[in-house]
């Protein structure tokens, strides 16, 4: 048919957001009702209300700092070590064709496998501070980083290069002038996905094995049994997650703009 | 020469890398956290006939099938009614979209909580690391159809639900197997994230005792034989795409 | 030609898109109406935007008109008659999944033809476009031509009185466009259908029509209707007669104000 009109487009645009926060208040009645009046056990499903006292007390206390440092300073500097890696690495191998074929295929293989099989190795290695943490951290999010820079760097276009060199360029007037602004879109993306990957790694080896930080406090107050507490920290933990990605997403979009 | 060809010289970089820990194990590192290649390939028969650690394994392989065979009905179903509807796409798609980027480990103590420390929460949380790529992929390949193809199958006459399997369903095929390969790498995470942490039972029970005992022997041909798991299953399904989404040349 | 019966019956056909007062809002076409007798090759040209294509897809029941009616056989159009006309469209609308022959044989499969028959006329119509060797071939694999020549098959295929093209060679290059138009007359000489022909191309619609209809720029109406007294199979020797280039001419002083009127829109 002819295809929407503005009018219906705009009514249907409507009523999925309707959809939306109802589905949403929808599920969070259920939960109400769950937890309080259907008898599930409270040993499972905290009351919401409860969740929400705690997570009030918890932000009102600051009893979250320590562990948010404690996450947050391993997830800065394993990011900071897989950037450094990544991007020289990436840029070494991006400058003959001949290593991209060699490297790019062997770097993606590996990045295929669940690498946080390797995180009871770097315990065993470094134990269950900060630094196996860091370590896997920057071992996972090192790919992402390294393959995009190859593929940025790799893909500049040959005319580029030759013009500049006819001019006159030298090889840092070339890297800082062509290569760099010519392959920073691929670049940044890496690292977004990098931050993504290495947040991700951080929580999930401190939930497997830690004494510290904010995946570990989630497991403590399972093991604990204090579900309402446990359900604020998640809380908590996603809306991190999810403010830290919004933030990385937008200087990634910034920084591609120019 | 023995480096033209890239991937011989790729042998020769791993020939490197197997030598470079071989040595750095063996007189460089203490035996107590590195073992060398050589070594942990001698002891493969002793991780298999530790007592438990090839029913673990075969556990996990079935938890692995199971979650991923899961995942890709219960995307693909949800997939196709999330895309075929532009309402319900509206409303939903955000939804699934937040949820995918959502860090699920956070969540993972609570699975063990619900579902206990047997398969089933090894699989549940294979299964939602799995389901969203298929069913992001799933509405992808149903939204980004010609319009013209639709156009031309009503002229022709065809019934709702012929357009749904003539030209709708084949043309999402190649998006659906995309997903697939996305899928098996989200369930690969999530049950192998699920083993990992449930340290009294299965894979981590013995992953735990290894590195409580200082056994880098054990535990890196452990892993070696978990990682050997995840090639292989990632290899089939790319195998799968291929063979399947034959007729997308771009 | 009111004593020849009209396949086609357009009458005070208006359309737009969108409201008044939209971003969008666009006067497509504006009290047109038009016979279209059987057995004949109509050209519908004119302007980019006067509406010639969505007059086709009105007439095909793909679209229904603002205000006015279309009859096609004698009944009115409410939506698509596959039994009775079949579409060529511009853009590549082949299947890409499909192979040629499956292509073909699922268009049969929309209109409803029994499973016994599908595989013989398929074969038959791809026989008649040249295609025969390349029934298993994949759309990807062949030329913008060869894919034109499939749809056509495909549309030949459903065996309607009817066949409605709307710039069926617009995305070819000139030679392809040639040949395809030479075949495309001996094709239909044979088969005495009713079309409905879009085109840019001046000399295509003279090469190919009975009678030309030229557009207005839009919106789009009928502003005149040129005859090609020639008779069916077209020879290639036509195209450089006289009375193919004084026709052609006539069609450039009709159509080159309404182009430029429809450049400044």
């Amino acid at each position: 048919m002819v295809g929407k009109t503005a009018e219906r487009r705009n009514r249907e645009v409507l009523v999925s957001h309707l959809i939306q926060a109802g589905f949403l208040v929808g599920l969070i009645v259920i939960w109400y009702l769950a937890a309080t009046r259907w008898g599930v056990n409270r040993l499972l499903l905290p009351n919401p209300v409860a969740v929400y006292d705690n997570l009030f007390d918890i932000l009102r206390s600051g009893e979250f700092i320590d562990d948010l440092e404690t996450t947050l300073g391993e997830l800065a500097i394993a990011f900071a070590i897989s950037v450094a890696g990544g991007v020289m690495l990436g840029y070494l191998i991006s400058r003959s064709p001949y290593w991209i074929a060699v490297f790019e295929p062997l770097l993606a293989a590996i990045y295929s496998i669940p690498i946080i099989l390797f995180l009871p190795l770097f315990v065993l290695f470094f134990g269950l501070g900060p630094a196996s943490k860091i370590a896997l951290g920057a071992s996972i999010s090192f790919f992402p980083i390294v393959i995009n820079t190859i593929a940025g760097f790799g893909h500049v276009d040959r005319l580029f290069v030759t013009a500049a060199r006819s001019m006159g360029a030298s090889d840092y007037h070339l890297f800082r002038h062509v290569l760099l602004p010519a392959a920073s879109p691929m670049i940044l993306t890496g690292l977004r996905m990098g931050f993504t990957t290495a947040l991700l790694s951080i929580i999930g080896s401190e939930t497997l094995a830690s004494l510290a930080g904010l995946g570990h406090r989630i497991v403590h107050l399972a093991e604990a049994m204090e579900m309402a507490r446990m359900f604020a920290y998640i809380v908590f933990v996603i809306a991190i997650a999810v403010a830290l990605n919004a933030i990385v997403s937008a200087l990634e979009a910034r920084g591609k703009r120019n | 020469m023995l480096t033209r060809r890239p991937w011989s010289a790729r042998l020769l970089v791993i020939a490197a890398l197997l030598a470079l820990w071989e040595i750095a194990a063996r007189w460089f590192v203490d035996p107590l956290f590195l073992s060398p290649p050589s070594q942990v390939i001698a002891s493969l028969d002793e991780v298999f006939s530790t007592r438990g650690v090839p029913a673990a394994l075969q556990l996990t392989l079935f938890e692995l099938t199971v979650a991923f065979v899961l995942a890709v009905a219960i995307g693909l179903v949800l997939g196709l009614a999330i895309g075929l509807q532009p309402l319900v796409r509206r409303s939903f798609f955000p939804i699934v979209l937040l949820l995918y980027g959502m860090p699920q480990v956070t969540i993972l103590p609570l699975f063990i909580l619900f579902f206990g420390i047997g398969a089933a929460s090894k699989i549940a949380f294979g299964v939602t690391h799995g389901v969203f790529p298929v069913i992001v992929t799933v509405v992808a390949g149903v939204q980004n159809l010609k319009p013209i193809l639709l156009t031309s199958a009503r002229s022709m006459g065809a019934s709702r639900w012929q357009i749904f399997r003539h030209v709708i369903f084949p043309h999402m095929v190649p998006s659906f197997f995309a997903g697939m390969r996305l899928g098996m790498s989200g369930v690969l995470l999530g049950v192998l994230l699920a083993e990992l942490y449930v340290s009294i039972a299965g894979i981590g029970y013995f992953t735990t005792l290894f590195t409580q005992n200082f056994d880098p022997t054990k535990l890196l041909g452990l892993i070696g034989v978990l990682a050997a798991m995840a090639i292989v299953l990632n290899a089939i399904v790319r195998r799968a795409e291929a063979r399947f989404a034959r007729w997308r040349t771009e | 030609m009111a004593t020849a019966e009209a396949a086609i019956k357009v009458r005070g056909v208006f359309h737009q898109f969108g409201e008044e007062g939209d971003r969008r809002f666009v006067r497509a076409l504006t009290d047109t109406s038009l016979d279209v007798v059987r057995g004949e090759l109509l050209c519908l040209i004119g302007p980019s935007g006067c509406g010639k294509s969505t007059l086709l897809n009105i007439i095909g029941g793909l679209m229904e008109p603002s205000s006015g009616t279309v009859e096609v056989q004698g009944q009115q159009v409410c939506g698509p008659l596959p039994r009775d006309i079949a579409f060529v469209f511009q853009e590549n609308s082949l299947f890409p999944w499909n192979t040629v022959i499956e292509n073909v044989e699922l268009g049969m499969t929309f209109q409803g033809v029994a499973k016994s028959e599908r595989a013989a006329r398929a074969a038959y119509a791809l026989e008649a476009v040249g295609l025969k060797e390349f029934a298993q071939h994949y759309p990807a694999q062949l030329s913008g031509g060869m894919r034109q020549r499939a749809a056509l098959a495909r549309a030949l295929s459903l065996e309607t009185p009817i066949l409605l093209m709307d710039e069926p060679f617009g995305a070819l290059d000139e030679q392809t466009r040639m040949i395809l138009g030479e075949d495309l007359s001996v094709l239909l000489a044979r088969s005495r259908k009713t079309i409905v022909f879009v085109t840019h191309s001046l000399g295509e619609a003279v090469f190919l029509a009975d009678r030309v209809a030229v557009f207005s720029a839009r919106p789009g109406s009928i502003k005149q209707v040129i005859v090609v007294d020639e008779p069916h199979p077209r020879k290639p020797e036509f195209v450089t007669s006289a009375k193919f280039t004084s026709l052609r001419n006539e069609l450039y002083g009709l159509l080159h104000d309404e182009i430029r009127k429809a450049v400044q829109q």
